[in-house]
């Protein structure tokens, strides 16, 4: 009776996740609670910060294998739910969600600045330049290189497709720099604009007419997915979000994507992202070699921005210059990246707002990311 | 009555489930043989002897016991099965995961094992195997092979793998032939060559090349809809032209001297005005809300948190 006493209970030891547990489950817990803490305590991007936080913590709960519990064994609840990181799924519906919820008249009633939003997707490609520097295999590099477009989906979605292995890696690193942008960005702007730049004022938009907001989803899939049909999920999804939105005869349905649908997908994709951090998968040289790559493409996509307005106000005429400080806009981390614009303009000029300005490569980027990541596939996939 | 109909819903019932198994295995194809195997596939004593592939097109797995292979189909209009080989129902190995495939061993050896049959191409008068369903009745599949796959070291079957027709300019054509590699148990359409992803890295070691397609790519997508929104702006903005235009030309001389800032109050003043005016109607009350608190309300109002409602209640007795 006793041995079976100590049996059990030594066998049921053996199950619980102190018998189980590693130096590397520690440390990503930790990690897991440093995201949480900065999500709460200095409100860096919580809603995306809280749920891949936990689920970091929920990856790096040690236990025996075979128990069905893991993200990774076949037939656990997260298995299922990480099935739609694994696949693609969530990222379009993110990206539907995106559509319904965004305004593109800033775009559409100053189109140039959509050009802006191009230039700023040259950080994608020097990081991939600078993975396969690094020894990163061509799909490995274009999956890393993507972290520079700043686009948490378009990331996860290429990373599923080229190189599943460091998904978590990426998506962790394009997830954490996208909440650093008021701490990346500001010194770089500062760095390459002249004090007489940033108090550049511009002309106030037009007003948009109802029939160019129904028009613009409509021609732009028709002519981005031609050119790019391998895009066609991230940008058919998010154009289709933006119809639903601007019909104004859909508005149930334009709620639900922009409400109901995209806070479900979000929830789900950051638990299963911070989940597929298992330390034995995510504590690896490779993981550290893709933040400083990430921060590296980061780094350039808004430098990129930045020099290419200046480039661009050599070709225009007086009045109709652009202020550089909005250049940072083009990596598409809506609407951070618009709102560090604005406040950067603000500490120089404090009635100049930038932030309807900085909307529009805000917007253009999240189309230029989803193109590039569209020519990458058609590249490596 | 009851027991009439109880036996008539087990007999559909039966029946169904046959014809459902029927409709499972009539998606095999025989997929790929080898007849000279000097050096391949190996069976399980150590011998290189002919083998045949059969295929699962399905997407559901299928069970193929109970069902035969035959080179010889005398004997199929009236089921008569005792000269095919049967595949055994007691093997559990015989279920076929979708979209893959078993070998069979043709070395006339059915004592060896399940996947050793009685046919021997070597020896065979027909040059074709058949997969005959359990019923010994309906013909599943029949692969003939051309008779210089006796000699030949390469093996033959399908190019797609469980296809063995298409149809080419309106005709239906044979997808079959030698195949290059002999793929016993795999896709028979092998890739050879370095992929997609290793081309690139030969061609372009640095990635300067994809980055500047790549760029290149972004900027004419995003040009397009530029162009695209100019032209847009353009007749959106045409109306409003046409219109001040009009506007301008019936203002009268006298005015028209007057400079634009006298004309009017400015964009800038208009909104000062109406803030104004807002600020000024909006502040005037003459009810005050009457209520004086120092606690602030709980931000976070729940009725878990409401003591009324979670406390038990005390009995009066009256």
């Amino acid at each position: 009776m006793k041995e079976f006493f100590i049996e059990g209970l030594q066998q049921f030891f053996n199950y619980s996740g102190f018998a189980n547990c590693e130096w590397g489950n520690l440390i990503m817990i930790v990690v897991g609670l440093i995201f949480i803490t900065l999500a709460i305590t200095k409100e860096y991007e919580p809603m995306l910060l809280i749920p891949i936080g936990f689920g970091i913590i929920l990856g790096n709960i040690p236990f025996t294998d075979g128990l069905q519990v893991g993200v990774y064994e076949n037939g656990s609840v997260l298995n299922y739910l990480y099935f739609g990181v694994l696949k693609g799924v969530y990222p379009p519906l993110i990206f539907l969600g995106i559509g319904a919820m965004t305004d593109f008249s800033a775009l559409i009633s100053n189109p140039k600045l959509i050009l802006i939003g191009a230039a700023a997707q040259c950080g994608i490609f020097a990081a991939y330049a600078a993975s396969l520097a690094l020894g990163f295999t061509p799909m490995e590099a274009g999956a890393i290189g993507i972290i520079g477009g700043a686009d948490g989906p378009t990331a996860i979605f290429i990373s599923s497709k080229l190189a599943p292995s460091l998904m978590g890696a990426i998506a962790i690193s394009a997830y954490s720099y996208m909440a650093l942008v008021p701490v990346i960005q500001p010194p770089i702007m500062r760095l390459l604009t002249t004090p007489k730049e940033r108090l550049i004022r511009m002309r106030p938009p037009r007003a948009v007419s109802h029939r160019e907001k129904v028009m613009f989803p409509l021609l732009c899939i028709l002519l981005t997915a031609f050119l790019v049909p391998t895009g066609l999920p991230l940008l058919g999804m998010l154009f289709f979000g933006n119809l639903l939105k601007e019909s104004s005869v859909t508005k149930r349905l334009a709620n639900t994507a922009s409400n109901a649908l995209i806070d479900i997908v979000t929830i789900l994709i950051g638990l299963t992202v911070g989940c597929s951090t298992q330390a034995s998968t995510f504590l690896k040289v490779e993981s550290i070699l893709i933040f400083v790559l990430g921060a590296f493409s980061f780094v350039i996509a808004t430098a990129c921005g930045v020099l290419f307005v200046k480039l661009f106000n050599l070709f225009l005429k007086e009045g109709n210059k652009i202020n550089p400080l909005i250049g940072n806009s083009g990596v598409s981390a809506v609407p951070d990246s618009a709102r560090v614009s604005n406040v950067e303009g603000l500490k120089y000029d404090k009635t100049n707002f930038l932030l309807m300005h900085a909307m529009g490569p805000n917007v253009a980027g999240v189309i230029g990311s989803a193109v590039a990541a569209g020519i990458l596939l058609s590249f490596l996939y | 009555m009851n027991i009439k109909y109880r036996i008539l819903a087990l007999c559909i019932v039966l029946l169904g489930s046959v014809s459902l198994f029927g409709q499972q295995v009539t998606d095999l194809r025989l997929n790929e043989m080898l007849v000279v195997n000097d050096s391949n596939y190996v069976d399980e004593y150590g011998r290189h002897v002919p083998w045949i592939e059969i295929f699962n097109t399905s997407y559901n797995q299928v069970n193929i016991a109970g069902c035969y292979l035959t080179d010889d189909t005398t004997g199929l209009s009236v089921g008569d099965a005792s000269r095919w080989y049967r595949i055994p129902t007691t093997d559990p190995t015989t279920w076929i995961p979708q979209r893959s495939s078993k070998v069979f061993f043709l070395d006339n050896s059915p004592l060896y094992g399940t996947y050793h049959t009685n046919i021997d191409p070597n020896t065979s008068a027909n040059h074709y195997v058949a997969l005959i369903n359990s019923n010994g009745k309906t013909l599943i599949d029949i692969f003939v092979y051309p008779e210089a796959l006796l000699t030949s070291a390469q093996s033959y079957g399908c190019y797609d793998d469980g296809i063995n027709t298409k149809v080419e300019n309106g005709k239906k054509v044979k997808n079959m032939g030698m195949l290059p590699y002999a793929t016993p148990g795999s896709v028979n359409k092998v890739q050879v060559g370095a992929t997609k992803s290793e081309h690139l890295q030969k061609s372009d070691p640095h990635g300067i090349g994809l980055a500047v397609i790549s760029i290149s790519v972004v900027f004419a997508a995003l040009i397009m809809i530029f162009l695209m929104l100019k032209i847009f702006g353009y007749t959106a903005t045409r109306k409003d032209r046409k219109a001040k235009k009009e506007q301008a030309a019936d203002v009268p001389a006298a005015t028209a001297n007057v400079p634009a800032n006298e004309v009017g109050p400015t964009g800038e003043e208009l909104a000062a005005i109406t803030l104004a005016l807002h600020l000024f109607f909006n502040s005037q009350h003459d009810e005050e809300s009457e209520i004086i608190t120092i606690d602030m309300p709980s931000k976070h109002y729940s009725p878990w948190s409401q003591k009324n409602l979670v406390m038990k209640k005390v009995v009066r007795r009256r």
